[in-house]
């Protein structure tokens, strides 16, 4: 998977792409299942972190995709209350393939969103709102926000203590503590940085 | 009957003051299947790791056959790094930096017997309380939210698979109420057989650097530091542990309150390793290193708050000083 069409599923997600290459990159989704599966990916990535995933209807994907086999101009914003089955009813019927891949990708993505009956606890969601980089801004649905790069990253040492500490926390600490180790923060920076990296950072609003 | 008494009493005290926590049971017996899944179910699944907003997506599959478990874990965006865990042997693969690391967890576990072994014992320290269902990964889930009492520990909500109680999503909270780390599986299977070739590295690692522990001289079973954790922090591991590159060995404490668990780890001074003094952060690890009156470095680490790894590091002495 090239940089290029990272960036097109993630312009094409952001609606940030015109409407015949949204109508291409659908068509390239029907045959390849990285794709498809990315574009899935950055759908649920940019709605969880838009705390969207437990709300009954976030449907980007969906509505990019329906967009893209109308070839209609795309609207910035969702209709409210707009009823699915006439937004699918001429695409399902006139683009065939391309249409049945982006029922399965919106069913999936549907079922995946899908809140039950209970209700989830105001203070699961509403109490503790996922921090983004930047609050003033809506976070995007592109996924590498600077993955490898905006990171402080760690002396080998560190890496290693992690790892071994990793050994003996609990089952769910150990899945958070691997993924340190194994993304952008816990990166292992140049020998030559080594002693400028994980520079301590000052003791501010402790007491 | 007379020999009897003696038991029966306390085991009424307990009944009656759990008694008036009966409601507080069901949460507890999730959070004991959840801590049995994560261990014991054969799983193999994509998740997203969120941390500060960035989003990255990992592979894990998880093994476990006749009371062993292992598992790997390879990060699909960004540098391929992999981590694969299996018994006491651990490797880390990076190949940005063309180097293996392969560590070896020493099992000194006598300690450890006196960690809580199940959820009633956290409640003096977290709150334990169930939500409602929801839908993750495709799957129903069971929300489990666990509040910590004090400014020491982090809270947790999870949304756990009904059927296996394995968690699907779970938010890290810290001491203001943020989520400091999002773990959220995009899909999830149960295999009842995980072949062990499963573990086998993807990771072409030819060429690679590898660091190894090498045990160049007997490691003491136990080592004379200890720290003043906050309540409810008890100490499992106190040894030498081999770090992989270094042939000095390095003293590890472990202090662990249940669910969360912070290393202390005291280098010798002839190490002269690279630590740095202070706090640092690795993901949602916390770290803080200083240079004890002795000589020595030591770093507390963990995914606890700040001032909990400063509290443990700071307050590290030798028994009987």
């Amino acid at each position: 998977m090239t940089d290029q069409i990272n960036d097109q599923i993630s312009a094409f997600i952001d609606n940030e792409l015109s409407a015949d290459e949204s109508a291409l990159l659908v068509r390239r989704f029907e045959r390849d299942d990285d794709a498809r599966s990315r574009a899935m990916r950055y759908t649920l990535i940019g709605a969880s972190l838009r705390g969207e995933l437990l709300e009954p209807h976030p449907s980007v994907l969906r509505q990019r995709i329906s967009v893209a086999l109308s070839g209609a101009t795309t609207p910035s914003v969702p209709k409210a209350r707009e009823r699915w089955t006439d937004r699918w009813a001429r695409p399902l019927l006139g683009v065939g393939i391309a249409a049945t891949v982006a029922v399965v990708a919106i069913g999936t993505l549907r079922s995946l969103n899908e809140a039950s009956v209970a209700p989830i606890p105001a203070t699961a969601i509403g109490a503790f709102p996922l921090q983004v980089s930047d609050p003033g801004r809506a976070p995007s649905y592109v996924v590498p926000q600077g993955t490898d790069l905006s990171r402080t990253v760690a002396p080998i040492r560190l890496t290693n203590y992690l790892i071994h500490h990793g050994e003996f926390a609990s089952g769910l600490s150990r899945t958070s503590v691997n993924s340190n180790v194994l993304g952008g923060a816990g990166a292992i920076e140049p020998v030559a940085a080594e002693t400028a990296a994980a520079k301590p950072t000052p003791e501010e609003g402790l007491e | 009957m007379r020999k009897a008494l003696p038991v029966a009493a306390p085991s009424l005290l307990v009944f009656v003051l759990l008694g008036g926590n009966a409601a507080a049971q069901p949460a507890r017996d999730w959070l004991d299947r959840m801590s049995r899944a994560v261990d014991e179910l054969n799983y193999t699944g994509t998740f997203v790791h969120v941390l500060d907003g960035t989003p990255e997506t990992l592979h894990i599959v998880h093994r476990h056959v006749e009371g062993q478990s292992g598992e790997r874990i390879l990060s699909l965006d960004g540098a391929r790094r992999e981590i694969v865990r299996q018994g006491a042997r651990v490797q880390g693969i990076f190949p940005d930096r063309r180097i293996v690391l392969f560590e070896t967890r020493r099992d000194v576990s006598p300690l450890a017997t006196a960690l809580p072994t199940n959820a009633a014992e956290l409640e003096p320290h977290y709150v334990i309380e169930l939500g409602g269902t929801a839908r993750v990964a495709d799957r129903t889930v069971q929300l489990l939210e666990i509040k910590p009492r004090d400014d020491f520990r982090y809270g947790y909500v999870l949304w756990l698979d009904r059927d296996t109680a394995m968690p699907l999503k779970s938010h890290l909270v810290d001491e203001q109420g943020t989520v400091v780390e999002e773990i959220l599986f995009t899909a999830i299977e149960f295999p009842a057989d995980i072949p062990a070739s499963a573990l086998e590295p993807t990771i072409d690692t030819t060429g690679f650097v590898t660091q190894r522990a090498t045990e160049a001289k007997p490691l003491a079973a136990e080592i004379p530091w200890r720290a003043a954790p906050p309540p409810g922090f008890k100490l499992s591991v106190a040894t030498e542990s081999q770090i992989a590159g270094s042939d000095t060995p390095v003293g590890h404490l472990v202090y662990s309150d249940g669910l969360a668990t912070v290393s202390v780890f005291i280098e010798d001074p002839e190490t002269e390793a690279d630590v740095g003094e202070g706090f640092s952060t690795m993901g949602s690890t916390n770290v803080y290193s200083l240079t004890l009156d002795t000589g020595q470095k030591a770093t507390a680490i963990g995914e606890v708050p700040r001032q909990t790894v400063r509290t443990i590091a700071s307050s590290l002495s030798l028994v009987g000083k």
